[in-house]
């Protein structure tokens, strides 16, 4: 299949084989496949329940160009609505956020209410002749073509025809809880940040799914200036990488002998939200923890919704504090990305514990956050050097933890408790089991 | 309240701190600037939004870009001085342009400050430049040491950053 030029059964081909073409990260004809046949079909992240908690409330979100409005409607029900007006195609709700009942279109002021249905529709009569004219009744927004909702994670697909999202999420639902479901009450999430990077969007992706080998050189930093009570970074190798459904993740393995309470104080949970998590999480989630000694960190959800869990030291006597971060590599082009990163806690975890962990968070990740500074860096150096004719002829080494003969250099990890395949140490597990995902939406047709 | 006239001694101190600040952070001489910051400093970005004109607000109360003490401070300045910190090595050059300082008498030893701050930041050679425009309002209060920064808020004029990261001080 020629795609003006481009070889795509060869860069597939290459890819599946862990050896990426580099251009693939700069190239406008591979993204213009991305919006077609992976971001059109997939299911996307747009916001949070807690977002958008009464009636009225509202954020607009984007998958690409495509705008939405994800309101709660009069009766509770969360709505995701293409933000274009029926008439003229104004873009009907311009700001980001806020508590409406009705959005007017400012072009000719028709009105839809927070359900979506058009409401307000200026001299029917003498400009339609009424109903005969144009049929007001039923008129609504377009809705979104599919969504759900899962943890309070409100999820959109832009194909009527995706699987249903429980079935999509698949065994990376045991590890979403773990991020998004520490109490009954879930997770609330604060922001986002947003800013955008002159970087291609499926690097940041595929490092949170997995990359482990980066953090003891580029996060040398942090670790310098004793902002972990762990004083090497190279500990990152003792941590399982894990394959379950349509993510991936990397853990960090925790000291040996700990229970699942005293393994939860260990990275900073104070006792006063330990017995919810107990209760939150089944016995299998508690013993990854208790008995396989992992903690998640950083995960990547296919296509691009990333979550990390870190445990920095907030203060000058140590104290240690976890915090949790969602964020989403949304496209913008080949070459940049808009970045959402949203700081996430438990809705029921004590006031102190919520502004400690905010704490933890800033300091660590989001627009100025010690790691995610040195990974920009690094994420917009690559699609500098990937847009030119010289990445055309390189294929990046993705193979990590495989032999030439493509078999793991050690057996798949035995003490795992979680669903899927788990791997002690350094490899590229991760991000090849997200770039096949990424394959096989590309060569997808129809 | 009024701001104090342009020839009042405390508004033309307080401008020369903020130059005088300023001409640090483009020296990149941090561990200066620190010795400029009250040891309970807070230093504070919230994240800037865009909502309907009649909505009551257009920043996050409970969200920042940056919401920081001095331990977090010197943190990020420590950071800065290692041999790691990738994301300012090749550094930046930066100008820090201050104006439209305005004083205000807060009653005491502060006075309450606001200036407009346009950060010019270039990296490396082919990138485009960056820009941050943002309001600030600071705290200043007269120690024995001279005037030093007690808070500052920071009110950055977009709601999507075009900046690929804050490893700067505004």
């Amino acid at each position: 299949m020629n795609f003006a030029g481009l070889q795509l059964e060869s860069v597939l081909a290459d890819v599946r084989r862990g050896m990426i073409p580099a251009h693939v990260y700069g190239d406008p004809e591979i993204f213009a496949l991305e919006r077609d046949r992976l971001f059109a079909r997939s299911w996307v992240f747009l916001a949070h329940e807690s977002e958008i908690p009464e009636p009225g409330d509202y954020v607009v979100r984007r998958v690409l160009a495509d705008s939405f409005i994800v309101a709660r409607d009069e009766s509770g029900a969360v709505r995701a609505m293409f933000n274009m007006c029926l008439h003229r195609g104004m873009q009907v709700c311009r700001a980001e956020m806020g508590n409406a009942s009705h959005f007017r279109c400012p072009y000719h002021a028709w009105t839809y209410r927070n359900d979506g249905r058009l409401t307000g529709l200026p001299f029917h009569d003498e400009a339609y002749g009424g109903e005969d004219g144009f049929p007001r009744k039923d008129q609504a927004l377009l809705p979104a073509p599919a969504m759900d909702i899962h943890n309070g994670l409100i999820f959109i697909s832009l194909d009527p025809d995706a699987p249903p999202l429980p079935d999509y999420l698949g065994d990376f639902a045991f590890y979403l809880d773990f991020y998004t479901r520490q109490s009954p009450a879930g997770v609330e999430l604060r922001g986002p940040q947003r800013w955008r990077i002159k970087a291609n969007w499926k690097i940041g992706a595929e490092n949170f799914a997995g990359d482990s080998y980066h953090t003891p050189h580029t996060h040398a930093s942090v670790v310098d200036i004793g902002l972990f009570r762990e004083p090497k970074a190279s500990k990152r190798k003792e941590g399982a990488l894990y394959v379950a459904g349509p993510g991936a993740g990397t853990t960090y393995k925790l000291p040996p002998g700990g229970d699942f309470a005293g393994q939860l104080r260990y990275v900073g949970y104070p006792d006063a939200m330990i017995p919810a998590m107990g209760a939150a999480w089944s016995a299998q989630q508690r013993a990854l923890i208790a008995d396989s000694g992992f903690m998640v960190s950083a995960a990547t959800l296919f296509p691009n919704l990333s979550l990390v869990h870190n445990w920095p030291q907030i203060d000058d006597s140590g104290t240690v504090v976890p915090f949790i971060s969602l964020r989403q590599w949304q496209p913008v082009s080949q070459r940049e990305t808009e970045v959402l990163s949203w700081f996430a806690v438990d809705a029921a975890a004590p006031e102190e514990f919520k502004r400690n962990s905010y704490k933890a968070y800033l300091m660590c990740f989001g627009s100025s956050g010690m790691f995610e500074q040195d990974d920009v860096e690094n994420w917009v150096s690559i699609t500098d050097m990937a847009a030119g004719s010289m990445a055309r002829r390189l294929n990046l080494n993705s193979r990590m933890g495989l032999t030439s003969a493509g078999q793991p250099i050690k057996p798949p990890l035995d003490a795992f408790a979680g669903p899927g395949v788990a791997y002690q140490g350094f490899g590229e597990f991760n991000q090849r089991h997200w770039l096949r995902q990424w394959s096989d939406h590309l060569e997808r047709e129809k | 309240m009024k701001p104090l006239p342009y020839t009042d001694p405390a508004h033309q101190a307080a401008h020369q701190f903020l130059v005088e600040e300023a001409a640090l952070l483009d020296a990149a001489d941090y561990a200066g600037w620190l010795d400029l910051l009250c040891e309970d400093i807070r230093y504070l970005m919230p994240v800037r939004v865009t909502t309907a004109r009649g909505a009551g607000f257009d920043a996050l109360a409970d969200m920042g870009h940056f919401d920081e003490d001095m331990y977090a401070l010197r943190k990020r300045v420590q950071r800065l001085a290692t041999d790691h910190a990738w994301t300012e090595d090749p550094p930046s050059r930066t100008r820090h342009f201050v104006s439209n300082v305005r004083t205000f008498r807060n009653g005491g030893v502060e006075l309450r400050v606001e200036s407009a701050l346009l950060l010019f930041r270039s990296r490396g050679d082919t990138r485009e430049a960056d820009l941050v425009s943002a309001g600030r309002t600071d705290v200043l209060r007269e120690t024995a040491a001279g005037l030093r920064l007690a808070r500052r808020e920071i009110l950055v004029d977009e709601a999507v950053l075009r900046t690929q990261n804050l490893a700067v001080f505004l």
